[in-house]
């Protein structure tokens, strides 16, 4: 599904953050106040969806709230872990693979998250790239960048940048990062 | 790092960072996304694919039903029932003799020599990996000797870990040797101190059966007490009809390829039924049942049981003719919709997918006809008495209960009271070779397979606690990370066989089991290519290659799915929603796969999301060129009947020339056309034949004929290219 068209979003200033973004400071997600927006066949499609990620023995079509994240990704949103468990309601780790919920729970998570603003496009990842690109020739180096997304922001495990990486860089060490956006926008 | 560090705490870099993480993470949600609906249709066409066998088996006994012995229909196929013509075992020894084969000078495989010895064996897998094959002489010998052993096994092999330190179990193999090499080297070969289980499924679907094979016996020779081979639904002569370990073996044994078969259809009732560890860990290829008895099991003459096919039932024959299997489930199709949009989970869902089966004359593995049974029984009779004549005893294949049957047969009954104890042996074996678990309780039989059940929780819990045992391992069922744990872990499954569907789509993998009998799992992916390809570019192999598989079952039904299509346009227009088709291809197709997701792939809307069905039809295939004077319907039933045709056309070919005879083609296919309630003319069917007999001899090559049928993607077809696409065209220029 094609991301939403984002809204530009002037540079924040300069003032020293931590390394950790802030949790939005929202209230609390109430399932009730969203207004579901989709269109009858896109529910058909979420519910086809949902029914390949449901593991229960009987199809009950419930899946588990970890499952809840990959599914709204799988469906071309491309939210912050903050944000699912945010529409999760902020459950504790060990909730995570016991709670389940059914299509009708997951829906207006699926809506909030799916109307929320500023999702980012083809130009926003190039251009959040560019920021590494110290010598600016449209390469950045692979051992930067693995150790940016390893360190900052929601930090990734040694396995998915191995699986981002692969394959990406040259002989240098070095990823056309124009030509990497398009290999991961490519799915 | 200078720069670095000052770029850690850049609110940009920061923003930057996060916004590549979200869509690293939607990416990956992706790709696992494709992962999971490719992998869900290959497992729903294979087990799709099952039925076939169900169709056969149903055939035959149409065939036997329907036809009195006399008729020369049923000699072209009833000589496979023959089972083993009753001699003694040392007039079969000469019949498998191998002495008086030569071997070349120019041979240079290996040579063996008997007893083998543990470096003639290491030899042996060396030419293998070398790609040599072993002369028929000494194959025929190995298999011998390996007979000669098995025949002394118990029907549970008792393995114990205090003597070695660990003991390592492999699952299906399926004729994959690079597999087999692969665990060899990571693992070690068989010795002393290297015990192996190896759970059924060694031949199949894979080209190199005979190699494995061959290598397991080797080393069971050398290494009796510690090889240990368990049989799996697939060491069955009747099913290597059907999935390719005959066809290998004839292919690569011309002149001998009969023997080495007919050896194999005994050696393979000889192999033991189960392994147990430690008395607490039973290793079984299917599974079990509610019903399943390890004593009873023990006590079996298992050699008895050659083929799925088994004695008979005590119940009069079905009445009237079958219905066709293609109606068995259209009847059902409109009323049980929303049964078919139930997704499979990972463990084999039990419950009654295909709507009431009281309303079907469903044939199961277990309930053959009895006519079957009753004319292999009435041969045997004569044999016998001749034989009682000439003075010869029976060994081995007379069980006292067959006795019976003859003589109640001879009085032309049909009815059988006394309770069949072959009955419940055979139930035995079916249940322990073809059984699935599920994630319900209770226990149902297995209607995809045709044989077996699916057992639940409760089913393992009891049979656990009744046994004293504490864990079965088994195999069966192709497992994504090459194993997998199911009923609070009370059951593992474990398969052997890597890229088992496509390149990249699976795992192989092992198991190592010491004495706290925890197992440990090696996994693999036995490829080159494998590890050239991202995880993208593997799911995307895999994926074109479910999905071209998926389109020629759309094409195959072509005929059913307009008929169904029409249905919800009444109006003619020619034009059907989304959801509909959905819902027909579905109802039509029998496959539990996400139609909706998938239908970027298989069709393209109008705005409106309408489907034009009759232009995509024209768009989805191309006949070849030849075949256009074949009509739609024959063409249809030809392809979705096209592995039941083959493997009819190889029983019929008696001499296993590769060839059979325009009479004896044109007698199977009416036969087939009767029992499918389809016309088919005598013009039609010559004009399958002239579409196909290139040599004019009057005979006609089984490869040919199925080649020539093999649908061919419009996209592909290129103009002046040869009629025949070859089998393993590699699938990478597709976008």
């Amino acid at each position: 599904m094609a991301p939403k068209k984002k809204e530009k979003e002037e540079p924040k200033p300069a003032a020293p953050k931590p390394p950790e973004p802030e949790p939005p400071k929202e209230p609390e997600f109430d399932p009730k106040e969203v207004q579901i927006e989709f269109t009858a066949e896109q529910i058909e499609d979420f519910k086809d969806a949902f029914q390949l990620f449901d593991r229960t023995p009987t199809n009950e079509m419930k899946i588990t709230y970890a499952q809840c994240g990959d599914l709204i990704r799988a469906l071309g949103q491309n939210p912050t872990n903050a944000e699912i468990m945010h529409v999760l309601g902020k459950p504790k780790a060990e909730d995570m693979q016991s709670k389940m919920l059914d299509f009708d729970a997951f829906l207006p998570m699926h809506q909030h998250i799916c109307k929320a603003k500023d999702r980012g496009s083809f130009e926003d990842f190039v251009e959040g790239l560019r920021v590494f690109d110290k010598e600016g020739n449209g390469t950045v180096m692979g051992a930067e960048l693995r150790h940016v997304l390893a360190t900052l922001g929601e930090k990734m495990k040694e396995e998915e940048l191995e699986q981002l990486m692969a394959g990406q860089e040259d002989a240098n060490g070095c990823i056309n990062y124009e030509a990497f956006v398009k290999h991961i926008m490519a799915s | 790092m200078h720069a670095l560090v000052s770029l850690c705490y850049t609110p940009l870099a920061m923003k930057a960072a996060v916004l590549i993480q979200r869509w690293y993470r939607q990416y990956v949600a992706r790709v696992e996304m494709r992962r999971r609906y490719t992998w869900n249709i290959f497992q729903s066409m294979e087990y799709a694919g099952e039925q076939d066998q169900i169709k056969l088996y149903n055939f035959l006994g149409y065939l036997m039903d329907n036809f009195t012995p006399s008729s020369t229909e049923r000699n072209l196929i009833s000589h496979i029932f023959r089972e083993n013509e009753v001699c003694r075992d040392a007039e079969w020894e000469r019949y498998f003799s191998y002495e008086n084969i030569d071997v070349p000078e120019i041979y240079s495989g290996p040579r063996l020599t008997f007893p083998l010895t543990v470096s003639q064996v290491a030899d042996l897998v060396e030419a293998f990996k070398n790609k040599q094959q072993l002369h028929s002489r000494y194959v025929l010998q190995l298999l011998l000797e390996a007979w000669k052993l098995l025949r002394i096994l118990p029907n549970v092999n008792r393995v114990s870990t205090c003597q070695s330190k660990e003991i390592t179990i492999c699952g299906d193999l399926h004729g994959q040797l690079e597999d087999l090499l692969f665990i060899f080297y990571k693992n070690g070969m068989p010795s002393l101190e290297t015990p192996y289980v190896f759970n059924g499924d060694f031949v199949d679907r894979g080209k190199d059966s005979i190699e494995i094979l061959l290598i397991l016996f080797a080393f069971l020779l050398v290494y009796p007490g510690d090889v240990h081979l368990n049989r799996g639904n697939h060491e069955d002569h009747i099913i290597n009809l059907r999935y390719g370990f005959t066809k290998e073996v004839l292919g690569k044994y011309k002149l001998h390829g009969k023997r080495i078969l007919k050896l194999l259809q005994k050696i393979f009732s000889w192999i033991p039924l189960a392994t147990i560890i430690d008395q607490r860990v039973l290793i079984v290829h299917g599974g079990i049942s509610n019903t399943t008895d390890l004593a009873l099991l023990m006590r079996i003459d298992r050699h008895r049981y050659v083929s799925a096919l088994r004695p008979p039932k005590k119940k009069s024959p079905l009445s009237g003719g079958q219905s066709s299997v293609d109606s068995e489930f259209d009847n059902d199709s409109v009323s049980n919709l929303s049964v078919y949009n139930k997704r499979r989970s990972s463990v084999a869902h039990g419950n009654n997918l295909f709507g009431p089966r009281d309303s079907f004359q469903r044939r199961s593995l277990q309930d053959f006809s009895a006519v079957v049974n009753r004319m292999a029984a009435e041969e045997e009779q004569e044999v016998k008495q001749r034989q009682t004549g000439a003075g010869l005893h029976q060994t081995g294949f007379m069980h006292p209960h067959h006795r019976d049957l003859n003589s109640s047969i001879a009085s032309q009954s049909d009815h059988i009271d006394a309770v069949d104890v072959d009955d419940e042996e055979w139930k035995q074996i079916l249940d322990l070779l073809w059984s699935d678990p599920m994630s319900q309780n209770g226990c149902l039989s297995n209607e995809l397979r045709g044989g077996g059940c699916y057992w639940g929780p409760d089913v393992t819990e009891d049979f656990l606690n009744r046994h004293n045992l504490q864990l079965i391992i088994r195999s069966h069922e192709c497992k994504q990370e090459g194993y997998e744990f199911c009923h609070n872990r009370k059951v593992l499954t474990i398969f052997s066989a890597s890229n088992y569907y496509e390149v990249g789509s699976n795992r192989g993998a092992y198991i190592r089991l010491g004495p706290d009998l925890v197992p440990y799992f090696i996994q693999y992916q036995a490829s080159d290519m494998t590890r050239e390809l991202s995880l993208k570019q593997s799911v995307g192999r895999t994926e074109r290659s479910a999905l071209k598989a998926l389109r020629e079952q759309l094409f195959v039904h072509k005929t059913d799915l307009i008929s169904a299509f029409q249905e919800y346009d009444k109006d003619n227009t020619g034009l059907i929603s989304l959801n509909d088709w959905a819902t027909a291809v579905g109802a039509v197709l029998h496959l539990d796969v996400p139609w909706r997701m998938l239908r970027s792939q298989l069709i393209s809307l109008s705005p409106d999301n309408m489907l034009d069905y009759q232009s995509w039809f024209k768009e989805l295939a191309i006949k070849e060129p030849n075949v256009e004077c074949v009509e739609q319907t024959i063409l249809e039933t030809l392809y979705r009947h096209r592995s039941t045709l083959e493997t009819i056309f190889r029983i019929v070919d008696t001499d296993n020339s590769g060839t059979i005879s325009f009479e004896d083609f044109r007698q199977t296919w009416k036969l087939l056309a009767t029992y499918l309630k389809m016309e088919i003319s005598d013009e039609a069917i010559s004009d399958l034949l002239v579409s196909i007999d290139s040599n004019n001899d009057g005979n006609i090559d089984i490869e040919e004929f199925m080649e020539a049928f093999r649908l061919v993607d419009r996209n592909r077809l290129e103009r002046g290219r040869s009629v025949f696409v070859p089998r393993d065209k590699p699938l990478d220029d597709e976008s």
